[in-house]
Parts: C-alpha cells; structure tokens; sequence
C-alpha cells in the first residue's frame, strides 16, 4: 500500500523528467503524459479498494520517506498519506487530469512547445498530488506553491503574448498574497501544537503527534495587545482563510482567474477549474476542526464565499469571452463550496468540488473545442449556430450546462442543493437568499451562453466552423456520462459520499423531509425556468447581437452593466491604488530616498566624524590611502589611550 | 594536533594563495595557462575541503560542559607573538563547516565565470580571485581575535582592486565606497578586540598575576562562561556594538547598505558572485561567533532593535529592487532584502533561527551568486543590464531560461528549493523567540510577497514577451561552460531544497552550544 501511494505521486513526475530531458517528439510526449497520469489513476482507483478493504476507522496510511527538516527542535517529515477525503481528491486530479491529457493531445497538436507543455501538465498532477496527499501541512505547502508554479508555467505557455506573460505574473504575485498568510497560519500552528503534522505518525522509530485533534489545547488561548484580544483559533484560521482565498480565487483575491484564461484552455480546465483552484477548498476542509473552534472566521467564510459567488455571476452573465464566462462562472461556483465550508457543511463543499470539477472541466473542454472549430474565436459575438457543425461539443456542452444551472437529474443540481439546502435548514437565511439568487443567475448566463454560441446563426461568417477530432470528442463525452451520474455519489438516502468521509469530517448524512423536497423542487424548477428564460432573452434577440457591440441587455441596464462586466471594478481598484501605490513609493524609494535620504546620511555621518578629526578639506581629498591613513592615526591614538590610561 | 593528525585547515586555508603566488611570481605566463593554473588550485582547494564535511563529527565526543568554549574541530595552533598571547589558530564547528565549504565551492566556479568576461590582465584577476578567497576561509577559521582581524581586514583590499581596475565606468566611486564603508566598520571592531584584550587580561591578572594576556576566541569564551571575565553592562554593550557595526556594514544590514548596490554595478561578473556569495556572509558569520558567543546579554537587549532593523531591510530592500531598471542593482537590493531575513534569523536567538540563518547564509551565497552569473551571461552578449533591452529571451535562448527560472524560484522562496526551507525556518524562529515574536514574521512575510513582484517582474521583462530588438533575435544559448557553471549551482539548490538535514545535521551541536551560551550566562548572573 505505502508503494502504491507513492507511485500515485511518482508516475507524472517521472513522466515530467523524461519529457524535459529525453523526449523531443511530439506524440510520445503527449501518450506517454497521458499515460503515467492514466496508470496513476488506476493506482488510485486500487489504493482505494484498499482503503475500503479496511476498517472505517483506521482508514489512513502513513509513509514518511525521509526525515525532510530536523534543526533539533523544528522536525518536518517528508511524508504523504492516503485517507478518504485525500482519496476522492486524488481519484478527481488523476481521472480528470487524464482525460484531459488526452484531449490535449488533440487541441494542442502542431503547437511549437508541445512537449514542454506535457511536462508542465505532468509536473502539475504531481504538484497537485502533494496537495491533496501530503501528511504535513509544509508539505501540503510544497504542493500548493508547486501547482502555482505550473499555473504560472502553463498561462504563461504563450508567453511570447503580452495577455499571457501578465496574466501568470499576475496569478503568481496575488496568489502569494495568500500564500503568506498560509505561512503565517503554519507558524502559528508550530508555535502552539509543536508540529505540522495533520494526525499522529511513526516514523523512525519514534511517533510524531499531529495537531488536528489536540485542538483542546488552544480553546481560550489568545494573542493580541490588551485592548485587542484574539483568539489563537481565530487568528490561525483567518490565516488559513485568507491563504484559500488566494488560490481558491476567493473575494477579495480572485483577480488573477478572469485573466489565467489567456492560457490554453485544456489547462483552463484542468488547473483553473477542476483541481488546483480547489486547494483551498481541500485545505479548510482537512484543516476543518480549527475553523469548528472560531464562529468569528466561520462567518466570515461564510459571507466571503456567498459574496464571492455572487459578485462572480453578476459578472459572468455580462462576458462576451467564452472562456471568461466560465471563469468567473467558476469563481462563483468555489464561493459555494467556501460558503458551504463556512456553514460546516463540509461534505457538501466536497461534494460540489467534485461534480463541478467534472461538469466545468467538461464546459471548458467544450469551449476549447469551440474555440478550434472555430479558428481560435473566443468572442461569442462572432459565433452562433454552431450546434449543427459540431454536434457533439454541442450536446455535451449541454449536459455541463444543465448541471453547472442545476437541473434534475444532472450532477450539479444534488451537490448544489445540499449546500443550499444547509444554508435554509441552519438558518444561514441571508447567505440562503444571495446563494439562491446567485443559482438563478447561473442558470440564466448559462442559457445565454448556450443561445450565443449554439444557435441562432454564424454571426461571423470569415471561418468555417468544424467539428473537433476523435481523440477530443472522447474526453468530452466521458466527462460528459461524469457530468449526469456524478450525483449518485452522493444520492439523498444512499450519501455514499457522506459515510465514505465520516471518519474525516465526522458528518452525519441529512434524513431528508418534506421541505428537502419542496426546496429540490424551487430550486430545479426555478433554475430551469432561469435557464430557458436566458436562452429565450439571446434567441428572440439574436439580430442585435453584433461583434463589437453592446448587450442587448445593456439597454435596460446601462453603466450597471459596465460596472459587472469588470467584476465591480476590483481588478481596476487594485491597479490604481495597490499596484500604483505601490509603484510610486518604490519609485521614490529607489530615486530619491535610497541615493539621496539614506546614504546622504550614512555618508554624511562619516563625514562629520572625518572632519571632527583632521578636517574638512583633507578628507575630501577622495584618496583611499589619506582616509585609511586618518583611521590608522586614529587607531593608534585610541590605542595608546587604552594602553596607558590604566 | 587534531582527528586527522594532519593540519587540512592550513591547507585549505593556503592553497588558493599559493595558486595566487604561482601566478604572480612565474613570470612570461600566458593567459591561456593562468587560467587553468587558477582553475586547478581552486578545484584542488575545493577536492581538498571535501574532507572536512566527511570527516566532521556532527556531536563531538567532548561533553558539552556547562562554562566551555564552542567545541572546534580539526584545530591546529602555533604560537606567533606569544608575549600577547597571540597564536596562529584556526578551528572548524558547525557554524562555519559548510561556510568554509561555500567559499571552496564558489571558487572554482568564479574562475570559471572569468573565462570570456575579463581580458585585461586576467593573470593579476585571478592572483586577487584567489588571494581574496583564502582570506575569506581565513576569517571562517581564525580562532584567535588578532588573526581574525588580519583576515578580515585582508579581504578588503583584493575586492576593491577587483571593482576599482576591472570595474565599470564608476568603478572608482564605488571601489572607494565599499573601502570606506567596511574599512570605517572594521576599525570600530578592532578597538573593540583592543578593548577585550585589555579588560580580559585586566581581570584575569587580578587572580593570576602571571597572565600576560590572550587573543585567544576559545580561552576569553571559557572565562566569560565560567564568570572569571565579567563585562560591565556597559562595557558590554560598547562592545558588542563596535563589533555589531563592522558586521551590519558587512551584511550589510539596513541602513548601512547603500555601498553595496554600488559595488555590484560597477563589479565584474566574477566580483559580484564572490562579494554575494561569500563576502557579506562574513558578517553574518561574525555575528554569531562573536556578538552571540561574546555578548550575550547585550545581544538580548539589542535584539528587538535589530529585528525591526532587519525587518525595515527585508521590505524596502524589497520594494527598491523592484523599481529598479538594471538588472545587477535589482539582484543587488534582493540581496539586501534576503541579508535582512539572516539578521532576522540570527536575532531571534534560538535553535530555529539561527540554523535558519546560516542554512539561509549558503543559499543566498547560492541562489545570488547563480543570478549573478545570469546576469553576466547576457551581459556578456549584449553589454546592457537595462531590462527594457531584453525581451523574448525564453524563445531565444531556451535551456538559459529554463536554468534561470530555478534560480529565480529558488531566490523567491519556492518550497522545494533550498530558499524556502532557510527563509521557513528563520521566521519559525522569529516567530517562537522570546525577543522577536510574530509581529516580526508578519511583516517580514511581505518580503516574501514582494520577493516574487520584483522577481518575476524581471524575469517577465527579460523573458516573457516577443523579442523585441534584432539584436537579441540570434543570441546563442548556453556555451558548455556557462552551462557547466550554472548546473553546478543547480544540484544544491535542488539538493538543499530536498534534503537541507545534510547541513542541518552538522551545524545542530554548534547552534545548541551558541544558544545555550546564551541563557547559561543568564543563569549565572
């Protein structure tokens, strides 16, 4: 067991090293990427069976592979581990990550870079299986850091495009952001617990305790100035909070996402959509008794999730971007999970993580086999009537759409409804409304997307528009049998999901009553409705969809509508003041403060010494051996002075 | 005498300046042979050193005894000026070990570096290369204070012969600055050695008329522990300033900094790696054997002072690289951001951060250096640094690019790469000392954010984006020795990244007995 969860991590890293250093040929880059990853998820799927084999509550294994930091008293093992909740994390990174290698193979055949790209690819499933198996959290910090490595290597792919070069900057600088507040968080964490490991491990013939079930330890211990007490646990996961919204793209860290999209859109899918967007979901959820001991920063994530969710529609619905849809489509749908997270609705976040993971990595695959049937055409003002040239990205397009609007029976709609079905049922009343209002709007962009891009007709009629290749059209149709049964995991009555996480997240399934059904109920209805309303608005106004010009919509809705389509201007807000602020006083630093303010003075301290001694005009002589022979004199003074004084 | 019965300090102490001395007094020696000559004694020397790490014990056999001296290794002592109680002593333990193994690793590859980038007398660069690294490892292993002051002083003079001849356009302004700066620091620290001395000999002599006086580090450590030598507060913390100053210059620690951008811009390629990569660690190694080891009571007063001190460096060194147009003074502010975690480290007074610091000390010694060397390659290509004229280089010179953006990760910080780990375990220490605390490691962590701003800002400029000027279209890749180089520097920082309990692991011993200096003489009193 402790071999196969280590060559679940090992197979795309060896993959990533043969492809920087010996392969030079396109197509076996791409089949042997897809085929470590494949193997990995087969290996994945076996440690599972595993797992299942054991007992419910010693459903963990352990494996240190080396001591990896020991300065006497700060000790960090080089370990991973594989439980339930890692399991299903795993079993999405490596199944969804395989799919789209495979798919990739397609989409980015005949670029010039292709097999540095699958070594990036390869390097970010190991990066990302760090994240999700690590037995520490520095370790976990490793993956974190390593997944945003990649992202910025694979935004960056095109990195000759000024959009591309930014945008991985941009994703790499903001996530740091919260990647200090995550190192923060850990060295609270060691201050008070003395270890970074999650549960308690033997290695080297000595057990490690871990710090997830010693939290009695912190209850009623604070820090702060005497006006401003905070407690430990507060502070700690206000950290970690903070640390999720950045990778996570959570309000008021998001910024980056929008723009990651200037990647290729097989990574779209795969890091800002599926998996590496989800590590912050992951790491509250595995950090979750810490968040249990503060309701200050359990609200707070409730109401940044739901504010997140819902800022993120508004400005979804206002996108003419394909991709940028789906993005902002996907940072309002991590706002859930977070939200879900903060209501400890732990199980339901997971629960979402994982049908969202594959009906949006569905969604953009659909969008990137738009995007190559149409000759790398992204503005949806250009498109239209695509459904009878490429039947298959259509239908399957659909089926992500119907379960990202949330309708029966397809997979969003069950993972969904739990967390909004939590929100009612525990009195998270307002956050209820926002998430509701929220899924309507889901449901109705998504029925102006699908009108946009489907039907109608080809608003632009420069290119010929054609339908992907087999070896795309099989992803997507996978993903898109995922995107229909993925709720079964998790079914009212059976919660497979919910009794497979107990020994984690220690929830109990919800039996559900009259008033799950009547909210099943609303919700689909008025999420079909949404939908039909979105499609029929952009179908009726098809004719006054023109490329370059307004939303029909804007009419009705004038500068609110700008206002949207700019994510309420926080991108713009943080340009200005922020990054602006920023540039000026290092600017001012580095002109006129560094040269002029601190050395002026430093020097001119030294001067005053030097003149205080033989005077001015000598020691402007500018000759190194006239000041050496000044401090030498004064030396010797000083010394004589010792010497004889006593 | 020692382990080994045989005096390897002295060796790898001299080699480099008998490989000087062959160079300087052979006369009629062409380029070409100079430099290999150059290059052999280094790898020698380097080859040589390897037995240190292997044959050093990481726990000694020696008891630590409450009132002893830091246990030194491989020691080797001769009497010099015996009615001062002056010898030739040198001595290796945990804090230096893998310092001496820096300057010995450096060595052959700044030879390496001056290869194509130097044509004016290449035979007198390499004599003062050469002369210049034994007086660093001579400052690493002098266990007597007047030996050290010789050395230390020693390495002045090749560095600014190095800038003031081989230097830019200004390279006399910024020659005569780094002299100054330094040489104003170092007399402080020489009075305060005199000061020692005589307050040392002062008191003993009271006990045993007999005594003539000692330089000796190990017999004034042992007295101060045992409580034969007693410093006034006051004493005390004159001197440990005097030393502190002449090593914050070094660092050089905000404020002292501004010789150093200078310095680096007008440095040679080779000069910029050897200034980074060993010289300012000398004061980072200073303070540790001789502020930490000496004054340990001024040190605990003085370090929430000194944090915050650090902590100003770590940010405005920081935000200055990042509005900097030239790439040598951007890699020469980070340098002043990434010294400021060192302090920090070292402050924080416990096992944690001083392991971190000097763990941190071999990285920026790594990590710089290699940018450094980056520089210089394009340098050499183009002779700009100006980052508006690259653009595009990724396409161009892609095994280049790829070499950098590790070297770029590593200085950033990216766990898995030897940073992270120093920088990690530096503000673990800050934030668990008793005299810093975690309002330090916060706002020391925005050194980390902005580290990656100005990081990747330069590297976005140099690499990312179209080529921009005909120029840089047909720029060729890595020679073999420019890669050679920087590969070299690459297994480390993986290697330290990965398995940093290889240098933990020797330094552990040395650490515990410095922090255990510290509050012995608390329970003293």
């Amino acid at each position: 067991m402790e071999l196969i969860i280590w060559l679940i991590l090992l197979l795309p890293f060896i993959g990533f090293l043969l492809n920087v250093f010996f392969i030079r040929n396109e197509r076996v880059a791409g089949i042997l990427a897809s085929a470590m990853v494949g193997a990995s998820f087969v290996l994945t799927l076996v440690a599972v069976a595993n797992l299942a084999g054991m007992p419910a509550e010693s459903r963990r294994v352990q494996s240190v592979a080396w001591e990896w930091i020991n300065t006497g008293g700060f000790r960090v093992p080089f370990g991973i581990m594989f439980d339930p909740l890692t399991a299903v994390m795993a079993l999405l990174v490596t199944g969804v990550g395989a799919l789209i290698h495979v798919y990739s193979i397609g989409y980015m055949h005949g670029d010039s870079r292709v097999v540095r790209y699958f070594a990036y690819l390869n390097l970010f499933i190991t990066m990302m299986l760090f994240l999700v198996m690590a037995n520490n959290l520095l370790l976990l910090f490793l993956g974190w850091e390593g997944v945003g490595l990649c992202s910025f290597l694979l935004i960056g792919f095109w990195f000759e495009r000024k959009s591309a070069s930014e945008a991985a900057v941009k994703a790499f600088v903001v996530n740091r952001i919260g990647d200090a507040a995550f190192i923060l968080a850990m060295m609270a964490i060691y201050a008070n617990f003395g270890t970074l490991n999650f549960y308690t491990v033997e290695y080297g013939g000595a057990v490690q305790e871990g710090f997830l079930n010693r939290m009695g330890e912190i209850i009623g211990l604070t820090f702060g100035p005497e006006w401003w007490q905070i407690g430990i646990a507060t502070g700690i996961s206000f950290m970690l909070l903070i640390g999720a919204t950045g990778k996570s793209a959570q309000f008021p860290l998001f910024v980056w996402l929008p723009d990651a999209m200037a990647g290729p859109t097989p990574v779209s899918a795969l890091i800002h959509a599926a998996t590496m967007v989800t590590g912050g979901v992951y790491l509250m959820a595995r950090t979750e008794p810490i968040f249990a001991l503060s309701a200050a920063t359990q609200t707070w994530v409730v109401w940044i999730g739901t504010l997140t969710a819902f800022i993120a529609a508004t400005a979804a619905l206002t996108q003419w971007d394909i991709k940028r849809v789906l993005a902002y489509s996907t940072v309002s749908q991590l706002g859930f999970m977070v939200a879900a997270c903060g209501m400890g609705a732990y199980v339901a976040a997971i629960f979402h993580l994982l049908t969202h993971g594959i009906f949006k990595a569905l969604l953009f695959l659909g969008s990137g086999s738009v995007i190559h049937g149409t000759h790398e055409t992204q503005d949806m003002r250009k498109m239209g009537g695509l459904r009878k040239a490429m039947p298959t990205t259509f239908w399957t397009y659909m089926v992500g759409s119907f379960a990202l609007a949330g309708i029966f029976p397809f997979a969003g709609f069950w993972s969904k409804d739990e967390i909004i079905g939590h929100a009612w049922f525990h009195n998270y009343l307002p956050a209820f409304f926002v998430l509701f209002a929220t899924s309507l709007l889901t449901a109705f962009y998504m029925g102006r997307q699908v009108a946009l891009v489907f039907y109608g007709d080809q608003r632009d009629r420069t290119y010929h528009a054609h339908e992907s290749g087999q070896v795309m059209r099989l992803p997507l149709i996978a993903l898109a049998v995922g995107a229909v049964l993925a709720g079964a995991i998790n079914l009212p009555y059976l919660h497979w999901l919910t009794d497979w996480l107990q020994p984690v997240l220690n929830e109990e399934a919800v039996t559900w009553g009259v008033g799950n059904y009547v909210l099943a109920i609303i919700a689909t209805l008025a999420a079909a409705a949404m939908m039909y309303t979105g499609w029929w608005v952009y179908t009726r106004n098809t004719n006054r969809v023109k490329v370059g010009g307004k939303d029909p919509a804007y009419r009705y809705s004038g500068d609110i509508w700008d206002g949207m389509s700019e994510a309420w201007y926080l991108d713009a807000f943080y340009n200005r003041v922020v990054v602006g602020g920023f540039k000026r006083t290092a600017d001012f630093a580095a002109r006129v403060l560094d040269p002029r303010g601190v050395d002026g003075v430093v020097t001119g301290i030294g001067r005053v010494f030097g003149a205080l001694g033989v005077g001015v005009g000598r020691t402007q002589s500018g000759y190194v051996r006239t000041y050496a022979l000044v401090f030498t004199v004064g030396v010797v003074i000083v010394l004589g002075f010792l010497a004889f004084a006593r | 005498m020692n382990q080994l019965g045989f005096p390897i300090l002295s060796l790898v102490l001299w080699l480099p300046a008998l490989g000087a001395l062959a160079l300087i007094a052979i006369p009629r020696m062409g380029d070409a042979t100079s430099r290999r000559v150059a290059l052999a004694c280094a790898m020698l020397t380097f080859l040589v050193s390897l037995v240190l790490p292997f044959n050093f014990e990481s726990a000694p056999a020696q008891i630590m005894m409450v009132g002893a001296p830091p246990v030194m290794q491989f020691t080797e002592s001769l009497p010099w000026l015996p009615t001062f109680g002056i010898s030739y002593s040198l001595g290796l333990d945990g804090v230096s070990l893998w310092l001496v193994m820096l300057a010995t690793f450096l060595g052959p590859i700044v030879v390496l570096s001056t290869w194509d980038s130097v044509h004016k007398q290449p035979r007198m660069f390499l004599a003062l290369l050469l002369l210049l690294q034994t007086a660093m490892t001579g400052v690493f292993l002098a266990q007597d204070l007047l030996l050290f002051y010789i050395f230390w002083e020693f390495t002045l003079i090749p560095m600014t012969f190095l800038i003031g001849i081989w230097g830019g356009a200004n390279r006399v302004y910024a020659a005569r600055k780094f002299f100054l700066y330094t040489f104003a620091g170092s007399v402080l620290m020489l009075l305060a050695i005199i000061g020692m001395y005589v307050i040392h000999r002062g008191q003993i002599a009271q006990v045993d008329p007999s005594f003539r006086g000692t330089l000796d580090f190990g017999r004034i450590v042992s007295d101060l522990r045992q409580g034969n030598l007693q410093l006034s507060t006051t004493a005390e913390r004159l001197l440990f300033g005097a030393f502190f100053l002449a090593f914050a210059v070094k660092v050089p620690l905000w404020p002292f900094h501004t010789w150093l951008p200078d310095a680096h811009v007008e440095a040679p390629t080779a000069g910029s790696v050897i200034l980074a990569g060993v010289l300012l660690k000398l004061g980072s190694y200073g303070m540790i054997r001789f502020n930490l080891t000496l004054f340990p009571e001024a040190s605990r007063w003085a370090a929430p002072a000194i944090g915050v001190l650090a902590v100003i460096g770590i940010i405005y060194g920081a935000a200055v690289a990042f509005a900097q147009t030239d790439m040598k003074k951007l890699v020469a502010y980070s340098s002043v951001s990434h010294m400021g975690f060192i302090v920090l480290g070292i402050f924080a007074l416990n096992a944690e951060g001083v392991s971190g610091a000097i763990l941190q000390s071999i990285n920026h010694g790594l990590s710089t250096g290699a940018l450094f060397l980056v520089v210089g390659v394009l340098y050499e290509r183009r002779h700009t640094r100006e980052l508006s004229a690259y653009g595009g280089i990724w396409k161009v010179m892609p095994v280049y690019a790829g070499l950098t953006l590790l070297i770029v990760l590593s200085s950033a910080g990216l766990p898995g790469l030897n940073g992270f780990i120093g920088e990690f375990t530096i503000m673990q220490g800050a934030f668990r000392s008793d005299y810093l605390g975690w309002i330090f490691v916060a706002f020391a962590v925005v050194g980390v954010v902005l580290a990656a701003a100005y990081l990747f800002k330069f590297y976005r400029a140099v690499f990312m984006g179209e080529v921009n000027e005909p120029a840089n279209a047909n720029l060729p890749d890595l020679s073999r020795r420019e890669l050679a180089t920087l590969v070299i520097l690459a297994v480390p920082i993986v290697a330290i990244g990965l398995f940093p309990g290889i240098l933990f692991g020797g330094m552990q011993h040395s650490v515990a007995d410095v922090i255990n200096g510290l509050t012995a003489v608390v329970a003293g009193r």
